[in-house]
């Protein structure tokens, strides 16, 4: 009873990796089944037994799900009500004005999930420090929940004006909401998100109660249906902070589940980095139609704060928020751009060669796939480079038609331009590589972080074609290639831990710092903490809290947040403030007020990961000494490159040119790098 | 067959074979934007001020040795261009004398500014010694002195009222700062500590613009790197040049006004003719208002900027933000005029100028491509709420809102009903925040119904917002506009509903208030501020009942202006549009 599972489920395939307590990796891809997402589940479950795997050994079910996202997506969450204070109805469709692009005439905001005619408001008012100005008008709100109920509504949000500070009329409304209706899921803000500036708590209060409906059905009837397939064991949710959480707890607060399938392949890059000896890296995830970049440092990953859904894919989103529907739950801090495998090539009104957003997706997909594609993507490129099997991907599984590839290429880009095809190949993955550096570049120089000193660990299906080139556009030195790249993220949802993630306002100078009453929240933020981990069934000996705060200079704009020391609060924040201001922003001004804006407690369960220390992978195909022509640029020209597979490669160093071809991607090392297998059967790569 | 370079370092090009190679246009651009951006999230995440972190109402840019733009970040758009001639300025105080280690700084609208509340600040950047270009970075201070908190005042009447001027200045010197000036400013600003922390993180984001502007100078060499640099300009041009050519060709012409010019409400006249030749452009501002009394004035590199953000609403949004951009637009503003006053013209409030003649251009380009822009919205700020005063404890407070709403209809959709528009792009504070800092509860932000212009597209609502204050004697100053010309409809389509100001006093008396004043509050006092409704676009009696009838479900439309506004009848239980009962109407009002 000791196998765990890690499951992904994308949009066109669901990843099943299958890990035993001595190492042993299974590894399934099957089609996902939309209509029903359990049986492409059952699908790679049975092709998983067909290897060997004994079906009662399996001891946990580690999940990432796109349920809420794609409700948010679509518009398909549920009907929900918003009730907040008098004055204040519109503060969720005003948002905060701002627009996520310039001068773009065309762009349209986000349809409010909760349309005007169900956003109602009742007569109360607390102010800023908690003291309630004007008392809840009862009869005004009975007839409101009244008008709610007879809506119909599938769930309701609470939001009022200061509730972070004091959330009693929030809780009195949903007494009355009680006292009418047993059943009606309700979101109040002071207990999802007590944290300052409304439009944020409102629109995370209602995506909240808007996929709470959906997704609590999903896992409802996800477990169901494994039981009924003899999978009885506990289903584990990946959450977008990098932690797990019961499916229970995942259905009450799903705000927390939005991007998971992210979040598990950074989890993974962490746990590697740890087994590593700590180290710092950048995780570099290349898909077909974006590329992920996060910053691992010394085995661990950063989170932000904030997450947005549905903005599109915008580097510049990180500085001009306002493109989706605004989350405040705690996320790994990953960047994204529109560069993958399907972004396509094209020439401007200048004549420059530009590379996406826009992708040729899974249909038509690149031109080289035959599907009707005549558009040159990346892909196609990579596959005229030689970097890319020009016979066929995913194991022989998908046959590549290089012709295909270079008519698209010749009719956009080398035709025009009159260069060669390898020439122009070149210069599109070259340009693909500028747009994914700025995602890398976004999470570490935007964050005082040099991109020399670090490792970059490449993965997704093109993670490992392209991983070299970037890391020489970045100077980094050293790249990591980890066992199934293109499954790593059902890989990375092994690891976590179950956590869960409160916060409340409190807003104090750091020079009149009242401690008694920030070990009161604090206090009050474990046991709730507490309370959720002993419902997931961790006894107390179990249980682990991590407190943080959240501090500015007094009135900047955005806070640092950073362990909360056990002694000597006041005077040890100063200084581990200034110090983080510093690496991060580049001085630190130590006349200056500092004040604490919110404080945070991690409750963990368990213990600590149950990862091997090996892993061995079933399947690892020695091939046949093959070799192909590849293109590496001007410096190096067309060069004859001997391929292999992962096991073929040993612990002493291998000199490039060579490629290491596997089922799900391929590995690049370059003329000027050399290659070699180290723990946990990861490539590294050294470049000169 | 052209002979590759390879941009990423590994073969330095030569000088003038860049053009040849089109991929490394593509590389230096991304990291130079890429660079651009990473100094303005150096400004947003430490600014202090609520005009900073909540407007972002500051930007960041890079230079070549000669002045030249050659990035900006994705900021404040009414800057695109502004920023140039603080750089000019400085090389023009210093000639042979920018050294190493230097930063300067200006506010002087007529040296390098373009109100004093804009501080600039410009970092040479030198590579073993030669001057590599610089790095810019600018944003608005929440106070700079003069008689007024805020430094907003529409009615001062010279600049010298204004607050402290500073010409181009050597803030830093042989890297270290000039104690001196920072005293000076300290001294001479309402709240030292916001200032001062927003200087810093200008000063933050010049230095992060040096430091990786030299990493890409290494990269590439820096004479090549120069020359990529310039060949991206041409490359820029070539670009907006081919795009004006997709535009008509011939002159169109707008006039807008505004309500008074800060002291005298007599309308003040902004008028566009907008000529589209072959591959150019040239926008010509004469007929406007000679200069005001009042400090609504505009200054040359405001009102070129404004220009410059209008075109780019018409044009591919992929071309770079560089000088090569502005090469082929030409902006004409006679000099003695609202639009280029001369010295020593009040220009505080000249922001809400720059708005009008945004909607001049865009009223004229209009009639140019008008299946493209939609009609006016109340979309820029033109509302300012200046309140500051010393409170109980003797601390002072400053706070400092710009207020905008809503969007025109545009040619094949209704205009956004809460959204910044194209020339800024302004937040809101939040309301627990303004509560948490301020001594100001927020009574009411909402949508007003009913406010858009009429159209077969309809105009954005407006927007309301009360502030209850919790002072006595508190200096209040409000600039507002948008009361006598609201904005305006496009193609048959009503203009949007006007914007009012009143204060109800802590009694119960409600005071109406003219467009622009000054004023003292007391607590209990209760300000009223409603910004004007986007302009429709079309012929509402043609609208979708439907649509309507949404409009209504949605209670953003009463029964009663669906019926006079648009001649729908809307009747039952629920609520249906009477079909036979829309057609009379509509027959009827036509």
């Amino acid at each position: 009873m000791t196998t765990r599972i890690g499951i992904d489920i994308g949009g066109t395939f669901t990843d099943l990796v299958f890990l035993d307590p001595s190492g042993q990796v299974l590894r399934a891809k099957v089609l996902s089944t939309p209509e029903d997402y359990s049986q492409g589940i059952a699908n790679g479950l049975a092709q998983a037994v067909e290897q060997g795997l004994d079906i009662r050994a399996i001891a946990q079910i580690m999940h990432g799900t796109t349920v809420a996202t794609n409700a948010l997506l679509e518009g398909k969450g549920a009907r929900v009500a918003l009730i907040t204070t008098e004055g204040f109805r519109d503060v969720l469709e005003i948002r905060r004005l701002r627009m996520p692009v310039l001068y773009d005439i065309r762009w349209r905001k986000p349809t409010p999930l909760v349309p005007r005619q169900l956003r109602f408001e009742v007569p109360e008012r607390v102010d800023a420090a908690g003291a309630v100005e004007r008392a809840l008008d009862e009869a005004a709100a009975a007839a409101v929940v009244d008008r709610v109920l007879a809506e119909g509504v599938d769930a309701i949000a609470v939001c009022l004006i200061n509730a972070y500070a004091n959330g009693a009329h929030e809780a009195r409304l949903r007494d009355l909401i009680r006292a009418r209706d047993a059943q009606v899921p309700v979101t109040l803000s002071s207990e999802l998100l007590p944290e300052i500036r409304e439009y944020e708590r409102t629109s995370t209060t209602v995506v909240n109660a808007y996929v709470l409906p959906l997704v609590k059905h999903y896992l409802e009837s996800l477990d169901r249906k494994l039981r009924e397939r003899k999978v009885d064991k506990s289903l584990t949710i990946m959450q977008s902070s990098g932690g797990a959480m019961s499916a229970a707890a995942a259905a009450e607060r799903p705000i927390h589940i939005i991007e998971s399938g992210p979040a598990a392949g950074v989890v993974g890059a962490a746990e590697l980095a740890r087994r590593l000896g700590g180290l710092s890296l950048l995780s570099f995830d290349m898909g077909g139609t974006t590329a992920k970049a996060a910053l691992v440092h010394e085995g661990r990953f950063l989170r932000v704060n904030s997450l947005e859904v549905g903005g599109g894919i915008n580097i510049a989103g990180r500085l001009l928020s306002g493109g989706g529907y605004h989350v405040r739950a705690p996320a790994i801090d990953i960047a994204e751009v529109g560069a993958g495998g399907g972004s396509i090539a094209r020439l401007d009104a200048g004549g420059a060669l530009r590379v996406g957003p826009d992708s040729a997706g899974a249909a038509p997909g690149p031109a080289c796939y035959g599907r009707g594609g005549t558009m040159p993507t990346v892909t196609d490129a990579n596959v005229i480079l030689g970097f890319i099997n020009p016979v066929a991907l995913a194991g022989g599984g998908l046959p590549v038609r290089r012709e295909l590839a270079e008519q698209a290429l010749q009719a956009e880009v080398a035709g025009p331009l009159g260069l060669s095809l390898e020439d122009a190949a070149w210069g599109v993955h070259r340009v693909a590589n500028a747009t994914m550096a700025r995602a890398l570049r976004a999470v570490s120089t935007e964050r005082g972080r040099d991109p020399r000193s670090l490792h970059m660990l490449a993965f997704g299906g093109n993670g490992p074609v392209h991983a070299a080139t970037l890391a020489r556009l970045l100077d980094i030195k050293h790249l990591l290639v980890p066992p199934v790249p293109g499954l790593f993220s059902a890989l990375g949802m092994l690891f976590p831990e179950v956590e869960h993630h409160y916060v409340r306002t409190a807003k104090q100078r750091l020079d009149r710092l009242d401690l008694g009453s920030l070990e009161a929240t604090f206090a009050s933020l474990e046991e709730e903490g507490a309370q959720a981990l002993a419902v997931e069934g961790f006894a107390p000996r179990q249980q682990r809290f991590e407190r943080l705060v959240d501090l500015r200079y007094a009135g900047a704009n955005s806070e640092l947040t950073l362990p909360f020391p056990a002694a000597g609060a006041a005077e040890a924040l100063r200084d581990h403030f200034g110090a983080a201001h510093e690496q991060q922003y580049g001085y630190r001004s130590d006349d200056e007020a500092v004040e604490t804006m919110s404080v945070r407690v991690i409750a963990r369960g368990g213990s600590p990961s149950q990862v091997p220390e090996r892993l061995s992978l079933s399947g690892g195909t020695s091939r046949a000494a093959t070799a192909r022509s590849v293109y590496f640029g001007p410096q190096f020209g067309a060069l004859p490159t001997p391929i292999c597979g992962r096991a073929d490669l040993g612990a002493q160093w291998t000199q490039g040119p060579l490629l290491v071809e596997e089922f799900d991607s391929t590995t690049v090392v370059p003329p000027d790098g050399r290659a070699r297998l180290i723990a946990w059967d990861t490539i590294e790569i050294e470049l000169e | 067959m052209n002979q590759l370079t390879d941009a990423q370092g590994l073969a330095p090009a030569e000088p003038g074979s860049i053009a040849r190679d089109p991929f490394a246009l593509e590389l230096i651009k991304n990291a130079l934007v890429a660079l651009a951006d990473e100094m303005a999230l150096t400004i947003y995440r430490t600014a202090r001020s609520f005009v900073v972190k909540e407007a972002l109402d500051f930007s960041t840019a890079l230079f070549l040795p000669d002045g030249q733009l050659i990035a900006q970040g994705t900021c404040l758009p009414f800057h695109l261009g502004a920023m140039p001639f603080a750089v000019r300025s400085v090389m023009r105080t210093y000639p042979g004398r920018i050294r190493p280690g230097d930063l300067y700084i200006t506010n002087d609208p007529y040296d390098g500014s373009t109100h004093l509340p804009d501080i600039v600040l410009v970092k040479p950047i030198f590579h073993d010694g030669v001057l590599l270009g610089y790095s810019c970075a600018l944003a608005h201070m929440t106070d700079i002195g003069g008689r007024i908190p805020g430094g907003n005042a529409s009615d001062s009447t010279e600049i010298y009222q204004e607050g402290l001027r500073i010409p181009p200045s050597r803030l830093w010197r042989d890297g270290e700062p000039d104690d001196a000036m920072f005293r000076l400013i300290e001294r001479n600003v309402r709240v030292p500590d916001k200032v001062l922390g927003d200087i810093r993180s200008l000063v933050a984001a010049c230095v992060v613009g040096e430091r990786e502007m030299k990493i890409l100078a290494d990269r590439y060499g820096p004479g090549p790197f120069e020359q990529h640099c310039r060949d991206l300009l041409d490359y820029t041009e070539r670009f907006t040049r081919a795009e004006i050519a997709k535009l008509p060709k011939g002159t169109w012409r707008f006039v807008d006004h505004l309500d008074g010019d800060g002291l005298d409400p007599k309308p003040v006249r902004i008028e566009a003719a907008v000529t589209i030749r072959e591959d150019s452009m040239v926008i010509d501002l004469t007929g406007s208002s000679p200069q005001v009394r009042g400090a609504i004035n505009c200054v040359y590199p405001f009102t070129l900027s404004t220009a410059l953000a209008c075109v780019r609403s018409i044009v591919d949004l992929a071309i770079p933000n560089n000088a090569g951009y502005f090469r082929p637009i030409e902006v004409i503003a006679p000099e003695g005029t609202v639009v280029n006053p001369r010295m020593p013209a009040a220009v505080a409030a000249r922001g809400i100028t720059g708005i009008r003649i945004g909607d001049a251009i865009f009223g004229a380009l209009a009639q140019a491509v008008p299946h493209v822009l939609p009609a006016c919205g109340s979309n820029a700020p033109d509302v300012g709420i200046s309140f500051g005063g010393v409170d109980a404890r003797g601390e002072s407070h400053v706070y400092l809102e710009f207020l905008l709403a809503s969007w025109g209809g545009g040619p094949d959709r209704d205009g956004m009903d809460a959204c910044t528009g194209t020339l800024v792009n302004y937040s809101n504070a939040p309301v627990e925040m303004i509560e948490a800092d301020q001594p100001i509860v927020v009574e009411r932000y909402a949508l007003v119904p009913d406010s858009g212009g009429a159209g077969h597209f309809r105009g954005g609502l407006a927007l309301e917002r009360h502030l209850r204050f919790q002072v006595d004697r508190g200096t209040l100053q409000i600039r507002s506009d948008r009361r006598d010309f609201p904005p305006y409809g496009l193609a048959g389509g009503g203009a949007g509903a006007p914007s009012n100001v009143s204060i109800v006093r802590a009694g119960g008396k409600e005071e109406a208030c003219v467009a622009k004043f000054l004023t003292t509050v007391d607590k209990g006092d209760v300000l009223r501020v409603r910004l004007a409704g986007g302009g429709g676009h079309g012929d509402p009696f043609t609208r979708d009942p439907q649509a309507v009838l949404h409009d209504v479900r949605e209670e953003k439309m009463t029964i009663a202006h669906a019926r006079d506004a648009y001649g729908v009848v809307l009747a039952g239980m629920p609520l249906a549009v009477d079909a036979s009962a829309t057609h009379r109407l509509r027959a009827k009002l036509r």
